[in-house]
């Protein structure tokens, strides 16, 4: 076991364990705090997994962006004066039960299949790569990309919008 | 020494969370933390076999596009979520229930 | 052969111009306040034509593969982008004069709608799972949006609501099925999955994983042909969603969701031997698309029974639908396609009928209770008979072109030998008669008990059923074409 191997360890074990809480939690507030460190753990995975340009990219849009704007959520849609930010649940057991089974087939095919493995590759920067792939190979999902997100922006907007323009 | 399995099954953790999230919570916003759990399971899965299965980079690729439409979605299921809380004062999802005749 | 970008770009005009549409109306919307009410739809509908124009000019072109791999150009991806920008076009004209659309600004709506034929489009000629994904994610977000249009109805929001949560669950679940798929064959290109699949032979991968792979990819596929078990979205979304985009979900996402249905198991994960393909990995598919299309034909018709909402009820009987053209996919061969190309496009011109009807009666009387349909025929003669014409051609009886689209599906079951299967079809439709002639009966022969006035209809709502009628009725009499188009249209690029 070498140290990266322990590294691995803890941070698959806060990723997995904060996103208990996630689920768990009675508190919002705290579901919402341990989705950050979920996010984090999922980022420094990416790093093991040699991905920087994509370590840096989940910080910056996942934390900076996505937590951000669930943050928001949970504090806009509770009335301010009554700061009892409980949730309930429904139909813990058979949720559970759901879920043990579907952990279990992900689990067995992830154990016992035979992936497609290629000769080790040495952990090289991916930015450089990723850039040219974009104005390449992967320049009509970019462009498409950048209409759905237009289209999102516009979407959201005008749902939320509150002047009333016949 | 770590093997593709390990961030398999890092990965199904996730994903059973996030499946156990969306089915159990009350919460509007608490659901979409559960999607958002899945989309990240799926992000790991894919940078892990572009590591460990391709050649080129194309998982990381898939997985920058899946980043993307993660942010788009949260954004207008928030709106949503907004426009309910301002008409019915609540996001519980055991009171978004009229249509259900 | 397959095109880098630059030499890609003559043959990909048709949604260049449905791109630069999105941008003209919000730029028109954004800039021209007094106009744009007029010159919106009137640009919507421009840059729909000249894309439907881009896309006959294509049309004897050879097959190829663009932009590295991303999309197919063949007879196909030709049928289905016609399909749906003809939805398209009829959606915007119906959408005009309706009542619950007028209460809001339409900008944005026309906006969306673009966006959602561009996404449609593009989902229909993938064959790249990221674009496939990516394209998929575009139809559903704007469709998300568009169900949640009218903000201060509670319906609306809720439809939606429901809608967002349950397709990002099923969207994200056919994520994770696709990335195991990358993990098997370490490509996202669906023509290099396949041979990766057909030289590593079923003891290659665990079956158990290919099983789970497409049960997970089914989900998304599922979700957006609205079959069991995802379907759980579709009655709360119709009856929820202002009518003419209730029309539009039930029959072009639909399409689209069957086109990149076909395209993903045809090309990318089944084996060609002479002119039938069989699933990889030795799965007895076609049962369990059998099993898949029974309960979705069985839950649609049974359910739609109950209902006294027309819009629920259409929305039960277009489940009831994609189970028939399921069936059509159950064959696995040149016919079973056909049959599912011949359905979707009568399905498209009946169901569009009957919600056009819908929003009409909706105008006037601001109701959608089947039993406040009563004595329509003393009102509206035109209406009555028209709304007749659309619910006998759903129904499947000559010689309205409802009977034609079934007449293929349960004719490519027969031609299998799967009696029992085609048996099972017809007893269904026969069961779905009973629902269907209730609002006959409503409409035809029950007294009304409320307003007695004459139904007012706009010119433009008038010309529209006509529009919608007369391929109902007509296109019986004129049938080869139709049946050499989709002959003609059963070539995918690298699957046939």
């Amino acid at each position: 076991m070498s140290v990266f191997d322990v590294l691995f360890c803890i941070v698959a074990l806060v990723t997995v364990g904060s996103a208990a809480i996630v689920v768990l939690s009675r508190s919002l507030i705290y579901s919402a705090f341990a989705l950050l460190f979920t996010f984090f753990g999922v980022a420094i995975v990416y790093v093991f997994l040699g991905a920087d340009f994509l370590a840096a990219t989940q910080v910056l849009i996942y934390v900076g962006g996505i937590l951000i704007l669930l943050l928001f959520g949970v504090m806009l849609t509770h009335r301010l004066y009554n700061l009892n930010l409980k949730t309930e649940t429904f139909q813990l057991i058979p949720g559970m039960l759901i879920a043990m089974a579907v952990f279990t087939s992900l689990a067995l095919a992830a154990t016992q299949t035979r992936w497609k493995l290629v000769p080790e590759k040495s952990l090289e920067p991916t930015t450089e790569a990723i850039g040219k792939l974009f104005m390449g190979e992967y320049l009509l999902p970019f462009e498409m990309a950048s209409i759905l997100l237009l289209v999102a922006l516009i979407g959201a907007a005008m749902l939320v919008r509150r002047r009333s323009d016949a | 020494m770590i093997a593709l399995q390990h961030y398999l099954l890092l990965s199904a953790a996730l994903f059973s969370l996030g499946i156990f999230g969306v089915l159990t919570r009350k919460n509007a916003v608490n659901v979409l933390m559960g999607i958002e759990l899945i989309l990240n399971s799926a992000n790991i899965n894919l940078i892990a076999f572009s590591r460990y299965s391709s050649h080129g980079l194309d998982g990381q690729m898939f997985a920058v596009f899946v980043i993307v439409v993660a942010a788009a979605e949260v954004a207008v299921a928030l709106a949503i979520v907004l426009t309910m809380y301002r008409l019915l004062k609540t996001v519980s999802l055991d009171r978004a229930d009229t249509l259900r005749r | 052969m397959i095109l880098d970008n630059l030499h890609s770009l003559k043959f990909f005009l048709p949604e260049l111009t449905l791109t630069v549409g999105i941008l003209a109306v919000i730029l028109c919307d954004i800039a021209l306040k007094g106009l744009r009410n007029r010159l919106n739809p009137l640009l919507t509908v421009f840059t729909l034509v000249l894309a439907a124009y881009y896309t006959l000019q294509l049309n004897n072109v050879a097959s190829a593969s663009l932009f590295h791999g991303m999309l197919a150009i063949d007879g196909f991806a030709q049928f289905f982008k016609l399909l749906l920008l003809l939805a398209a076009v009829l959606v915007v004209l119906a959408s005009l004069h309706s009542a619950e659309l007028a209460s809001v600004h339409q900008g944005e709506f026309f906006a969306l709608l673009l966006a959602v034929t561009l996404g449609m489009v593009l989902l229909a000629n993938s064959t790249n799972l990221a674009m496939l994904y990516l394209s998929l994610e575009l139809v559903s977000l704007t469709s998300y949006i568009m169900v949640g249009y009218l903000k201060t109805d509670r319906l609306s929001n809720e439809a939606s609501l429901k809608y967002i949560l349950f397709g990002a669950v099923s969207t994200g679940s056919m994520l994770y099925g696709l990335s195991l798929i990358y993990g098997m064959t370490g490509s996202l290109n669906l023509y290099t999955i396949r041979d990766a699949f057909l030289s590593q032979g079923v003891e290659g991968v665990n079956q158990f994983t290919i099983l789970l792979v497409l049960v997970l990819t089914m989900a998304g596929f599922g979700f957006k042909t609205a079959a069991v078990p995802f379907h759980f979205w579709c009655p709360d979304v119709y009856a929820g969603a202002p009518t003419p985009v209730t029309a539009f979900l039930s029959v072009a996402p639909k399409a689209a969701g069957f086109a990149v249905l076909v395209r993903f198991f045809f090309s990318g994960m089944s084996q060609t031997s002479g002119s039938q393909w069989a699933m990889i990995g030795g799965i007895n598919w076609p049962l369990v698309l059998i099993g898949i299309s029974v309960l979705t034909m069985t839950l649609g018709n049974v359910a739609a029974l109950t209902q006294n909402n027309l819009k629920r009820m259409l929305a039960y009987s277009s489940i009831a639908h994609a189970g028939y053209i399921l069936m059509g996919s159950v064959v696995l061969t040149g016919d079973g396609i056909k049959s599912i190309l011949v359905y979707l496009f009568v399905y498209l011109f009946m169901n569009l009928g009957a919600f056009l009807v819908v929003t009409i009666i909706y105008n006037s009387d601001k109701t959608f209770e089947i039993d406040d349909y009563n004595g329509m025929f003393k009102r509206s003669p035109f209406v009555a008979v028209a709304m007749a014409i659309f619910m006998l051609s759903l129904i499947g009886i000559p010689p309205f072109s409802g009977f034609m689209g079934k007449l293929y599906v349960f004719g490519s079951v027969i031609d299998k030998g799967l009696y029992w299967f085609a048996a099972i079809g017809a007893l269904n439709a026969a069961v779905a008669a009973f629902y269907y002639m209730r609002v006959l009966k409503a409409m035809l022969i029950e007294d009304g008990s409320g307003a007695t006035a004459p139904l007012q209809v706009s010119f433009l709502n008038q010309a529209l059923l006509v529009a919608l009628l007369l391929p109902n009725v007509l296109l019986i009499v004129f049938w080869n074409p139709i049946d050499r188009w989709t002959a003609a249209s059963v070539q995918l690029f690298g699957g046939v």
